[in-house]
């Protein structure tokens, strides 16, 4: 299951591929085009939902993301939600 | 990979020479009286701002007393374009300046377009050079100044000041008394053999942290006989221009630097030059998919603009500073705003080149040794961030 996304203000761009097995995201892999936080979301966020199930990531909130990593500046908070917004896209039915 | 921290972000500011620092130094402790002052003291203060005032002339061809000390090249251009247009108000109240000036310049012109000025910011094209006959083409009757910078700070283009001023002469031998020319020489002073006769300009605006000077001081050369309205008021100093007790430490540390860029200028031209070369050389030779931004003869021949297909500059940066590379980048993160460089735009770029362009900027202090370290980690950061790209050509 691949899903890209764009961020249509700053042109920063992820991709999700996740390979699910039984409801359970068996692997994910992440690709990012953007300012370091764009990076830095893509990468935590696999490792955030990496052997989840897909019911439990789709739980996973900015917020959350954001905590993980340690927060971010107000103006960069764009990264997580392009982050979210790309897993979405990756688990819709 | 030896440990070292590799400086190549000269155009944003240049390390202080020792020899400008001790002479500062001595200036801090012992000339401290105030210029302004008839005692021996003050004298002493207003002899070494003097002397300095005379470098910063010889540096440029001009006439001592045609140099005001301001606290740097900001100050300079709004002094410049502010001090003249409100002179001249009453003779016009439009402006020709270029689309790719510092924000400085950029900054006062769009002021001055809020209180009712026009400005015509002239296209640079592909190669980041503004052409003569747009400048000919946009005068009117009523401009009364054309401000364009003589060097870029981003991709270092070289724009045709000397043939503006030329134009400026014509029109003025016909009549048309009241039009002024300005140059941006920031980037320029030092770089390139300046000579205020040749520019044919009547302001041009000087810095000296770009010139291996401390930060806070800087120039302006005002030609006798151009109206300026003084912006900093209250006080008689430099010839009632700008008001302001004087900076003797800064100034001093300004006018030793200039002495030394004039002395020194044919072996630092020659170092910068090799060294950016060397730099570009090896990319091109190690890094597929660059873009290098702006003329490739016309420019300053210290700095190199290159943008990196498929990544993001700020990502780049940030890679290269935990490597102890310092550059800088005209992507929009960077700075702050979500739009990306407006000269690099101006040159026609896509947005995506644009974001991914990154300036480096070689001076005196750099060696060859550093600049081949500096390609190494470059070329590590761009594969491992291409790796992670989704843009990336031919990519899963």
């Amino acid at each position: 299951m691949i899903a890209d996304e764009t961020n249509p203000i700053c042109g920063d761009r992820m991709r999700l591929s996740l390979v699910i097995k039984d409801n359970r995201i068996e692997a994910v892999r992440y690709l990012a085009y953007g300012c370091p936080p764009t990076l830095v979301c893509g990468s935590v966020l696999t490792e955030l939902i990496n052997g989840k199930t897909t019911a439990e990531a789709k739980q996973l909130t900015r917020a959350d993301l954001l905590e993980s990593i340690g927060g971010l500046p107000s103006r960069k908070h764009h990264a997580a939600a392009l982050a979210i917004e790309t897993l979405k896209a990756a688990l819709e039915p | 990979m030896p440990l070292r921290r590799v400086y190549l972000d000269n155009s944003a500011t240049t390390p202080v020479d020792p020899r400008v620092a001790a002479a500062m130094a001595r200036a801090v402790v012992e000339t401290f009286g105030n210029a302004s002052s008839v005692h021996g003291f003050g004298q002493q203060a207003r002899a070494a701002i003097d002397r300095a005032r005379r470098e910063i002339a010889t540096l440029i061809g001009a006439r001592q007393n045609e140099i005001v000390f301001t606290s740097g090249g900001t100050e300079s251009n709004n002094l410049a374009i502010r001090g003249v247009c409100e002179a001249a108000a009453v003779h016009g109240r439009h402006i020709i300046t270029s689309a790719i000036e510092h924000p400085s310049v950029a900054g006062v012109c769009a002021e001055l377009e809020k209180r009712g000025w026009e400005v015509t910011r002239l296209p640079v094209y592909g190669n980041g050079v503004v052409r003569i006959e747009d400048v000919a083409a946009s005068l009117r009757s009523d401009t009364v100044l054309i401000t364009v910078m003589l060097a870029n700070n981003e991709i270092g283009t070289i724009q045709p000041v000397s043939e503006i001023g030329s134009l400026v002469r014509e029109r003025r031998a016909v009549g048309q008394k009241h039009l002024w020319l300005h140059t941006d020489a920031v980037q320029a002073v030092g770089r390139l053999r300046l000579n205020v006769e040749d520019l044919g300009c009547d302001l041009l605006t000087m810095s000296g942290h770009k010139l291996y000077a401390p930060k806070g001081v800087g120039a302006l050369y005002v030609r006798r006989g151009v109206r300026l309205h003084g912006q900093n008021v209250g006080g008689h100093q430099e010839r009632e221009r700008r008001a302001g007790t004087e900076n003797v430490p800064g100034i001093v540390a300004f006018g030793e630097a200039a002495k030394l860029a004039r002395e020194e200028f044919e072996q630092r031209s020659l170092h910068d030059r090799m060294l950016r070369d060397r730099f570009e050389d090896a990319v091109r030779e190690r890094i597929s998919d660059v873009v290098m931004n702006g003329d490739r003869e016309r420019r300053l021949s210290h700095l190199s603009n290159i943008s990196f297909r498929f990544i993001e500059g700020e990502g780049l940066l940030i890679n290269l500073d935990l490597e102890h590379v310092a550059v800088s980048t005209g992507s929009a993160c960077s700075s702050g705003t979500l739009e990306p460089s407006p000269v690099i735009r101006a040159l026609g770029v896509d947005d995506e080149l644009a974001r991914g362009s990154i300036r480096f900027s070689f001076g005196k202090d750099n060696s060859e040794a550093e600049v081949d370290y500096a390609v190494e980690v470059l070329a590590r950061a761009v594969e491992r961030l291409r790796a992670l790209s989704p843009l990336t050509v031919g990519s899963r």
